[in-house]
């Protein structure tokens, strides 16, 4: 023990806590969610696994345009047969591979550990003994994951159409219909296919947190999205387009194919929205619920 | 100073499905006063923190804390108050300065110079910019300890803060608590050793089973504790028994092969010499348990018949 501050302590009655406790009661005690929102930030930026992800994102797609040139066109593949033609080809490529597991991987690496990590560190009596509710902690880690989520991609489409047009070239695309699409307007459609998965990519972002409030435990937090993601894929591809495919959270991430027909069809755009909003609506209040009552008896 | 108490619990019971952790207890903690928990674990103590710290709701009965209650207030409830409920966790892949900064920052951030103030406090300077994940166990406490201190807290509330350490982190935990404790702060204390409370708490609430057996000062309980006890082996126990039920003022009981005398140290003494008269020899003497802690085992581990009236009826007035 350092004997001088413990001698303040014992000595003057009137020094440092005491008059802290007045400080206390003058300064108001609230740092609310941004507060909440900007610590999580920091603290996923102190680990390593989300550095290593997010510049992940950033280097393996110029890695897989390299390898992929020097090989045969997988011609059994969306947009696959094009690949040495268009650098617009490419990232559509890309994308249908992302989305069978990969975004959702992306998604609950973060997503499926954010609450559960609280449980496994044993620190949310540590953050609810603070000032903030656990309301605020619960938007507060939301948001976080759903920054992250939103950073990742937004790097892998910057990473993989910067890259794939770099190497390959701004060739005209052809399209679905068998069409060719300008340069251009390739540009705005691919950016516009990647954008369309942020609606599943939320529905899933949602699905990890509630697997994370609900499981306590990281693995299921972040394996649970990409199983369930898969067992979706799975049904969806049974065949069929009735209801239960559409409620779907993986079918969502395949509606951007509309986008490159001769005549472009947009139902399944919007109709995708709307099942992805509404998973994420029923998994947050779910998480919500299931934080807001829960008892902290562990950590 | 204002009349209103740091803490005011009233029939506060939580139950965890056939299990009753914490039964319609009443707990009074003075704004200034140092106020000892006690209890075996699984007494309910560490249940009661966590109700007071909002971790956990109660099933009935009502809990303030300053005059703030969590269903009027929310967390404000927990202005001007800190601490830790069990050993304090953080962030291991952070550093210790990094952590607290986060938990300033969840109070609205902390004032120019208070988290290295806190440092140095808790010895932890110089050791700072390390991560948790490195920090021994007692440093770790100490870490928990700065963390409460950043609340510029006046309730200061630490759940068996010597636990797990070892003596010499002991003696450093208790000699802090004792100066932030005559530094002003109103301090609550969880610990399961007697001897910890007698030495730093003015009233103390000795809990058994979820229940309150003792309420009251420590003064009171050390009046009505047993006198000493001596652990006696003889070459002849029924021998010495028999002499001892002679005596008067001495209380003899065998046990576990020795026997227990308990009186004034004048009637052992006379004891004693009468034993070596009537030839029997001593194999040993040895003191007992201490008498508060004697008293604590009758409190927390006898029935109620063993427990002198005084104390019983305190702990009934405790749970009404």
């Amino acid at each position: 023990m350092s004997a001088q501050p413990l001698t303040d302590l014992a000595g003057s009655p009137a020094a440092p806590r005491q008059s802290a406790g007045h400080r206390a009661a003058a300064r108001p005690r609230s740092a609310g969610t941004w507060a909440a929102y900007r610590w999580e930030l920091v603290k996923l930026a102190a680990l390593v696994r989300t550095r290593a992800m997010l510049i992940g994102v950033l280097v393996v797609p110029p890695l897989v345009v390299l390898a992929l040139q020097g090989q045969r066109a997988p011609a059994d593949t969306l947009f696959g047969r094009h690949v040495h033609d268009s650098g617009f080809a490419l990232p559509l490529l890309l994308l249908g591979f992302a989305t069978q597991y990969v975004f959702p991987l992306l998604t609950s690496v973060v997503a499926g550990d954010i609450f559960a990590s609280e449980d496994q560190h044993g620190t949310w009596k540590t953050l609810l003994t603070r000032s903030v509710s656990r309301t605020q902690i619960f938007w507060a880690k939301t948001l976080a994951a759903i920054t992250f989520a939103a950073a990742v991609l937004i790097l892998l489409t910057a990473s993989t159409v910067a890259s794939s047009v770099a190497i390959i070239g701004r060739q005209p695309l052809t399209g679905l219909s068998g069409q060719s699409i300008g340069a251009a307007s390739a540009t705005g459609l691919v950016l516009a296919a990647w954008a369309s998965t942020a609606a599943p990519l939320l529905g899933f972002t949602a699905l990890a947190i509630v697997l994370s409030v609900r499981t306590r435990n990281p693995s299921l937090g972040v394996v649970g999205p990409v199983v369930l993601g898969l067992l979706m894929s799975l049904v969806g591809s049974l065949g069929g387009t009735g209801w239960l495919r559409r409620a779907l959270l993986s079918t969502p991430l395949e509606a951007w194919h509309g986008l490159f027909t001769a005549t472009p069809f947009y139902g399944p755009l919007i109709q995708g929205i709307g099942v992805c909003l509404a998973w994420t609506a029923v998994c947050l209040f779910f998480a919500y619920t299931s934080l807001r009552r829960r008892d902290i008896t562990g950590g | 100073m204002t009349n209103t108490q740091a803490v005011q619990a009233e029939g506060l019971s939580k139950r965890y499905g056939e299990l009753t952790a914490v039964d319609a207890i009443s707990v009074q903690v003075a704004q200034g006063e140092v106020y000892g928990m006690l209890g075996p674990n699984g007494a309910g103590k560490t249940t009661f923190l966590r109700m007071l710290f909002g971790l956990i709701r109660p099933d009935a009965g009502v809990l303030e804390v300053f005059g703030r209650s969590w269903d009027r207030d929310g967390t404000a409830i927990l202005d001007g108050v800190a601490g830790f409920i069990e050993s304090p966790r953080f962030y291991p892949y952070l550093s210790g300065r990094r952590n607290l900064q986060l938990l300033a920052g969840l109070d609205g951030g902390a004032a120019a110079g208070l988290i290295e103030e806190v440092l140095d406090v808790v010895d932890l300077t110089g050791r700072e910019s390390e991560k948790v994940a490195g920090y021994s166990f007692g440093m770790r406490q100490r870490l928990g300890v700065a963390a409460s201190l950043l609340r510029e807290p006046r309730l200061l509330v630490l759940d068996e803060p010597a636990n797990g350490l070892d003596p010499a982190g002991i003696r450093d935990m208790r000699a802090l608590v004792q100066r932030l404790a005559s530094s002003g702060l109103t301090v609550l204390l969880s610990s399961h050793d007697m001897d910890e409370v007698e030495q730093i708490c003015d009233n103390v609430t000795i809990m058994k089973r979820g229940s309150v057996a003792y309420h009251g000062t420590i003064a009171r309980l050390r009046e009505q504790a047993p006198p000493q006890a001596h652990l006696l082996r003889t070459s002849d126990d029924p021998a010495a028994l028999e002499l001892a039920r002679q005596r008067p003022g001495l209380a003899v009981t065998a046990t576990d092969g020795q026997l227990a005398l308990r009186g004034t140290q004048a009637a052992v003494d006379l004891y004693i010499t009468t034993l070596v008269r009537a030839g029997l020899s001593l194999r040993s003497l040895t003191l007992g348990e201490a008498p508060l802690e004697a008293l604590f085992f009758m409190l927390t581990e006898s029935s109620t018949d063993a427990v002198p009236d005084a104390l019983t009826h305190s702990g009934q007035e405790a749970r009404r």
